[in-house]
């Protein structure tokens, strides 16, 4: 048996979706969680695997949804939570376009800041920004208050 | 393009150059030409909290330049006292002057009125983040007392750990290549640790001690900060350290010739009376020269040339 087919045994063949692969072990639920703060994802069928074998990561997560197109800012949501995780596009049956997300340098409106006493804490309506201040945009800088922070530990922002 | 003064972190060393030379040209200008210079420009003293020497002191260079102040020196005088929103304060007040200059409790505040205003924000101090007119001023203060600044050695007393003021200054001196601090601090209010990181660990080196006396003798610069009682959960151990941390003037007799002693003031107990009777008392020198300072920071983001 071939290495792809036994792919196929794992996650089930879908004709038009979109496949979030290679999410660290443990990881899946957190994304699962932004997709199911978004309004037009409310009647999405979603799958969520989890603990899969993988060659590459040892173990990794694995989401599956049947809608034809995964909004930018969804996308990029994603890509600030769990990086490196890969976006397949599915159609009839075949991967017709694939992406690995990394997080962006520039994090704009997407992150609260976790200062209190932050500016974009004490005002209403005020867009957040952080820039990275390393390669992989681990660590991020609000913009407003200086403070440098680990971007897991930053919460995302619903609209 | 309008130029705002939000951050030190968001100027180049060439640039603080810039900020000291218009300075040191600033001093040498006799009082009547300096006052015609901003005459007919109008600067706004945002305090959405008090700091009566900040205030004071922009206050005192904007008229020292022949400009006129409006203001206010506390939120509860203010519309946001009653509802209105940061920004609608900041277009509102923009239409009132040439310039505003803000202090607010709130950290990123002057990042956001100078982002929302047409005109020049000048940041005099957002919470416990940027306070970088006082910054400059200590800069200049050090390179007029010692006639340069990279290569020297600079004690820190204090609350190292909280005082924004020695952060900054710290960053600053790094950027000039001053590579030698001694830092003096009880156990509790160290400077913390990530603003020893740097790219050239074996550049800098940072000489930690409970000691004032080890510092004295050792440094070109000693900078003292308030040890305010509100950091210490138990006032016991205030009571304990506060009284190790008062430098006098018996104090100074190791001392090299050209030590300046400096403070951001007020002072609380940190320097003995007879202390501002020697020849290293630099504290009310360094408030004369906030204000030389200040009228240079006026002066460049208002776009006139001297
Ligand atoms: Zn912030």
């Amino acid at each position: 048996m071939s290495k792809r087919n036994e792919k196929v045994l794992m996650i089930p063949k879908i004709k038009l979706g979109i496949v979030i692969d290679h999410i660290p072990a443990g990881e899946g639920v957190k994304i699962l969680e932004i997709i199911s703060r978004y309004e037009e994802m409310q009647d999405v069928p979603v799958t969520l695997g989890l603990n899969y074998d993988s060659k590459k990561m040892g173990r990794k997560d694995l989401i599956k949804m049947q809608l034809e197109f995964l909004s930018p800012e969804i996308i990029q949501h994603i890509s600030i939570v769990v990086p490196g995780v890969t976006i397949k596009a599915i159609k009839d049956y075949r991967v017709y376009s694939k992406v690995v997300v990394q997080a962006p340098k520039v994090i704009k409106n997407l992150l609260l800041c976790k200062n209190p006493n932050c500016v974009t804490n004490l005002e209403s309506g005020i867009e957040t920004l952080f820039h990275a201040v390393d390669e992989e945009s681990n660590r991020v800088r609000c913009n407003f208050c200086e403070r440098i922070f680990d971007r897991s530990e930053l919460k995302p922002i619903i609209k | 393009m309008k130029k705002d003064l939000i951050s030190m972190e968001d100027l180049t060393v060439d640039e603080i150059k810039d900020y000291l030379k218009l300075a040191h040209s600033v001093e040498k200008l006799p009082a009547d030409e300096r006052f015609r210079l901003l005459q007919g420009k109008i600067m706004a003293a945002m305090f959405f909290e008090p700091s009566t020497r900040t205030r004071l002191s922009f206050e005192s260079a904007m008229h020292r330049l022949g400009g006129g102040v409006i203001g206010f020196a506390e939120q509860s005088a203010t519309s946001v006292s009653k509802g209105e929103s940061f920004t609608d304060t900041i277009h509102t007040v923009e239409n009132y002057c040439d310039i505003m200059v803000i202090r607010h409790p709130g950290e990123g505040t002057a990042r956001l009125a100078a982002r929302v205003s047409s005109i020049p924000v000048i940041n005099a101090g957002d919470g416990s983040n940027q306070h970088p007119t006082q910054t400059l001023l200590d800069i200049f203060t050090i390179e007029k007392d010692l006639g340069k600044i990279s290569g020297i050695k600079v004690a820190f007393v204090g609350d190292l750990k909280y005082s924004r003021t020695v952060h900054s200054l710290i960053r600053a001196l790094m950027k000039f290549d001053v590579t030698e601090f001694i830092l003096v601090a009880p156990e509790s209010l160290r400077l913390p640790k990530y603003f020893m990181m740097t790219d050239e660990p074996n550049k800098y080196h940072f000489y930690e001690t409970n000691h004032l006396e080890e510092a004295i003798s050792k440094c070109d610069i000693l900078y003292m900060t308030r040890i305010q009682r509100e950091r210490f959960p138990d006032l016991l151990e205030y009571e304990k350290v506060k009284d190790s941390y008062l430098l006098t003037a018996a104090m100074l007799e190791e001392a090299r010739p050209h030590l300046r002693v400096l403070h951001p003031l007020p002072r609380v107990n940190e320097i003995a009376y007879d202390v501002d009777k020697t020849k290293y008392a630099g504290y009310f020198p360094q408030a004369r020269n906030g204000v030389i300072m200040r009228e240079a920071i006026l002066l460049k983001h208002l776009g006139v040339k001297i």
